[in-house]
């Protein structure tokens, strides 16, 4: 049981590393690391049911002009992290629903709180260019390299504690709210699911369509294909 | 001053990967862009001291899409860059996991890792070389038209891959969904259109919004 919150705060760490400092492959993704976390934890259908619904939020969160997006990286191994903890503890689908519910909400506000975050970790970046082109001109060839590792460093070591930090504060006050209100919770789940999928495919159709009617035709010849396809075919 | 040889284009496409490790307002990618740069600068001054003014220099502000920086470090291309990327194919490469989750399968995010680091990560890796033999003239060399074109089909094919989800969100495993379900979903997607009109608020400010309306109306009943 312990280690699983462990794992889950690591990963946090590695997914804010992919976020911006390494590679950018997108392993930072919710699904991506819901679907790492639903292993760990060993519930992939809460995993699943919360790590849909971020991934489709965070793809809608463009990087538009100088405004910085919100983390999902964190916001994502944090929601679906809280979501498994909670759910660990419950038996019924039911209560699982209340306990996404949650989850959702919790990563969201976790990628909000982490913009200021991120731009203090920019900030002090900062700092450390300007100790690097100093360093090179005083003839330490090798600052680069260092103050790139520094640099990797302090966002991984950001990434878990932050991750740690909002788990433990999640599970600590949600604990009884997801056992005694699973039934609302359920509820507002059924509600809020198809919202929040529908308001995130929209802003990414949006963003797809470009104003163009010839696309906009594309996306409602697939939707009523599929549909009939889905439709007949399974009859 | 010696050529540059293949081995340093290979370094200089590993360090891309650093590019923005040490990412901050004042000089964005400028330290990821003299870490990748030096292999070459190596080999291009001998001389330590004036190897390292070119170096200091180079810490200067830099700034552009992150895999089309290995172009750029071979050889204007930020804008083509992040419109592919950021604002393409890495909402397509979601939607296209989140496809493959909602219709059951595990393979959801490898779907997403490998739509997206297929191009991604061979762009990162060509494109040192790439930059290297067109030198200044690469978005004259038809890379720019390719790119452009991607982007296109790509935008089609998000369309079209967005109405395949949202079917099968409606009519998961060719059963239809309940009818607050169907309901919700449309209208959230007949808000989602009118949201994004305006960049402010964001959609996961309407989202946070949207998730209060539900808690109010799930601890009302």
């Amino acid at each position: 049981m312990n280690a699983a919150p462990l794992a889950t705060a690591v990963l946090g760490g590695v997914a804010a590393l992919d976020a911006e400092p390494v590679a950018q492959t997108l392993f930072s993704q919710p699904l991506v690391t819901a679907t790492v976390l639903g292993f760990v934890w060993g519930d992939w259908a809460t995993a699943f049911e919360v790590g849909i619904v971020l991934q489709v939020l965070a793809a809608s969160t463009l990087p538009v002009g100088s405004r910085t997006p919100e983390d999902y990286a964190t916001g994502g191994v944090v929601g679906v992290g809280v979501a498994l903890a909670l759910a660990n503890h419950e038996a019924f689908t039911i209560a699982k629903q209340g306990c996404a519910m949650l989850g959702v909400l919790v990563g969201m506000v976790v990628a909000t709180a982490g913009i200021p975050l991120l731009k203090w970790k920019r900030r002090t970046n900062e700092g450390l260019a300007r100790w690097c082109e100093e360093a090179v001109r005083a003839g330490d060839a090798s600052a680069p390299a260092r103050a790139q590792g520094a640099a990797i460093v302090l966002s991984f070591a950001l990434g878990v504690t932050y991750t740690a930090l909002c788990l433990g504060v999640g599970i600590v006050l949600l604990d009884r709210v997801a056992a005694q209100e699973s039934l609302r919770l359920a509820h507002a789940w059924t509600l809020a699911r198809p919202l929040w999928l529908g308001l995130g495919l929209a802003q990414v159709l949006s963003a797809f369509l470009q104003r163009r009617l010839t696309r906009g035709v594309a996306f409602g010849a697939a939707l009523v294909a599929t549909w009939m396809f889905l439709m007949i075919g399974g009859h | 001053m010696s050529r540059i040889q293949p081995s340093d284009l290979r370094r200089i496409a590993w360090r891309t990967l650093l590019l923005q490790a040490a990412f901050n307002y004042e000089r964005q990618q400028g330290i990821g862009w003299a870490y990748a740069l030096d292999p070459a600068l190596r080999r291009i001054y001998p001389d330590d001291a004036l190897r390292r003014e070119r170096l200091a220099e180079h810490t200067a502000y830099f700034n552009t899409q992150p895999t089309l920086a290995s172009v750029a470090l071979g050889a204007a291309l930020a804008a083509i860059g992040d419109r592919l990327f950021w604002f393409t194919l890495r909402p397509f490469a979601a939607c296209l996991g989140v496809l493959f989750a909602v219709l059951g399968s595990p393979f959801g995010a490898l779907a997403l890792l490998l739509s997206y680091n297929a191009i991604h990560l061979v762009l990162r890796f060509t494109g040192v070389r790439i930059g290297h033999a067109a030198g200044p003239g690469v978005l004259g060399s038809g890379l720019r038209d390719r790119l452009e074109a991607m982007v296109r089909r790509l935008g089609v094919l998000g369309c079209v891959l967005i109405g395949v989800l949202v079917a099968a969100l409606l009519a998961p495993g060719g059963e239809p969904a309940t009818m607050t379900f169907q309901a919700t979903l449309i209208g959230g997607l007949l808000f989602g259109m009118l949201a994004a009109l305006r960049s402010r608020p964001s959609p996961t400010q309407w989202a946070l919004g949207l998730g209060a309306l539900c808690l109010l109306a799930g601890f009302r009943r």
